[in-house]
């Protein structure tokens, strides 16, 4: 299992969308923070909310990588391999479920981690680093922490729906269509069903500030919610990967 | 005796497999249907059967990629859900091998290779094998389709395996590297490994086979030693060549001797072992042969008689 898991973190590190997308986050961090660094002067102190902003590209991208790690492999028929030297699928599925998450937690907190010190240099050049305390140092961390938790989360949706579907697409597009058309559905035609909806709980997990938006919910049982509906998802989706046919 | 320990009589058993595929619409295409066969130990044994047949639908039940809708299967007298404890002795190639293409040759081999624990000296080892020892740091996405079925072969021989499937092996070679993967499967049968092959190339199997298998609709119509097979396929007889193709058969006529004439050749209905009555007949008669040989059929020509008929049943 061990050699099995350390072959799939290759294959996910390896994988072109990790490099495109790492290279392109680390792109507009480059570009943003010489922007901030011409045109302002960036106060320190509010780095945990320039997190908080950001996080929807990190939730994104780790929804598009847990999506390819298994899409990819089904459309370009590398499973098939794969099966032909492991074929106990429990364990296939695992190992890359587990490489998968675990290559976009990393990648959010190192994108996190050169975004910090990026600003860093924009607020120890032109702008402000007072307030930046232990306190301050701390609410970084946890708000970092909650976002690369969110991401991971996220890339469990993603590489659930694609497992399930055998496409990259399929999760991609249902995805859309979740965020787009079922949950302003469900605010519009049945708003007390609300705590149940993913995004209103992973903006109260990233704000991190009980009852922000849902009254009565607090911060650990958003993510408790949202880490529940994705170890579901991934459950249904390994379940389906024991049984059906690899063609 | 296994090739490597554990007494396995047959190496694959099939018994009445059956897959069928349900459609969403609930019509059902039967693949396989009531499949018996059984691969002895050691040597190449060739599974021909024309599209459709079900030839790689039977690999993928026995390496567990499909789940048969009936019957039995065994690989190393194993069951599909014992099969990890066996897969280690066995390397295969299921349609065409899909490596990662943004990886080297050698990287898809070393990642494949960490699974089971198997050395790096042993990935140069079938690199030189197959012949892509010079091209092996070179990404994958740069190989012909030749060479990344050569790498693919290389990574069925990367377990040093007992028992080798190759699904179409020589799909998109050239004729070097037809010749090539002949001579392997004919050394690595020699070694006393089995090596399944199914191919639609019938005389590849012809000159590399010990034993075949014909399947035609999901169902095995021929299987043995390929002589016998080749006999079974169709009614033996004489091809007499003489200059007078009319007296010959006229006199031939006269003495019981049922025979037609094709082409400045005369068919003999009869068995090779009858030939010295042919021979005799004629000569009685101051006819003289030019030729005398037996009717031997080709597998292609069995193989066209025994699989001519609709393929996968659709129902």
């Amino acid at each position: 299992m061990i050699a099995l898991l350390a072959s799939e973190l290759r294959r996910f590190r390896s994988r072109r969308l990790v490099k495109v997308l790492t290279g392109l986050e680390v792109l507009g961090i480059v570009v943003a923070g010489v922007i901030v660094f011409l045109t302002q002067e960036y106060d320190l102190a509010a780095f945990p909310n320039t997190l908080r902003g950001s996080s929807l590209v990190l939730l994104s991208v780790g929804w598009m990588l847990g999506a390819s790690a298994i899409g990819a492999e089904w459309h370009a028929g590398h499973l098939t391999t794969i099966l032909t030297w492991e074929p106990r699928r429990g364990r296939v599925i695992l190992a890359k479920i587990v490489a998968s998450l675990a290559g976009v937690f990393v990648l959010s907190l190192a994108v996190q981690a050169l975004l910090g010190i990026a600003l860093a240099i924009d607020a120890a050049g032109r702008g402000s680093t007072t307030g930046a305390d232990a306190a301050w140092f701390a609410e970084s961390a946890a708000v970092a922490t909650r976002v690369a938790l969110l991401s991971t989360i996220f890339a469990g949706f993603g590489f659930a729906l694609a497992a399930a579907g055998r496409n990259t697409a399929v999760a991609l597009g249902a995805g859309f269509a979740y965020l787009v058309i079922v949950e302003n559905l469900v605010r519009g035609l049945r708003p007390e069903w609300a705590p149940w909806l993913l995004t209103d709980n992973a903006a109260l997990f990233i704000i991190g500030r009980t009852d922000f938006n849902l009254p009565g919910r607090t911060v650990v049982q958003s993510g408790v919610y949202l880490a529940a509906v994705g170890l579901g998802l991934l459950l249904g989706a390994a379940g389906l990967f024991r049984v059906r046919d690899v063609t | 005796m296994g090739l490597y320990g554990g007494r396995v009589d047959a190496v694959i058993e099939l018994e009445g497999l059956r897959k069928e595929y349900r459609r969403l619409r609930g019509s059902t295409t039967v693949a396989v249907d009531g499949l018996d066969l059984s691969v002895p130990s050691g040597g190449v044994f060739g599974f021909l059967g024309p599209n459709g047949a079900g030839k790689t639908t039977t690999i993928r039940c026995l390496l567990g990629l499909v789940r048969p809708s009936g019957g039995r299967c065994r690989l190393l007298g194993r069951e599909p859900a014992d099969l990890h404890r066996v897969i280690g002795r066995v390397g295969s190639i299921v349609e065409s091998p899909t490596m990662y293409p943004r990886f080297t040759g050698r990287r898809n081999l070393e990642l494949l290779a960490r699974i089971e624990g198997i050395r790096r000296s042993r990935v140069r080892e079938v690199l030189e094998e197959v012949a892509l020892d010079d091209r092996g740091d070179d990404l994958v996405k740069t190989y012909s389709l030749g060479m990344k079925q050569r790498l693919g072969i290389a990574a069925a021989l990367l377990k040093d395996p007992e028992l080798l499937i190759l699904d179409e092996p020589a799909n998109g070679l050239d004729p070097a590297g037809i010749v090539e993967v002949r001579e392997l499967m004919r050394r690595l049968g020699r070694e006393g490994r089995t090596v399944f092959v199914s191919s639609h190339i019938l005389t590849e199997v012809q000159q590399t086979a010990d034993r075949v298998a014909i399947l035609a609709r999901g169902r095995t119509v021929a299987t043995g030693p390929v002589h016998e097979v080749l006999m079974a396929g169709r009614a033996a007889g004489l091809v007499v060549r003489l200059d007078d193709v009319a007296g010959g058969l006229r006199a031939l006529g006269e003495a019981g001797i049922p025979a037609t004439s094709d082409d400045g050749v005369i068919h003999v209905d009869l068995p090779p072992g009858d030939a010295a009555r042919v021979t005799r007949t004629l000569a009685d008669r101051g006819l003289y042969l030019t030729e005398l040989r037996s009717d031997e059929a080709d597998l292609e020509t069995v193989f066209l008689e025994l699989t001519s008929g609709p393929g996968t049943q659709d129902r």
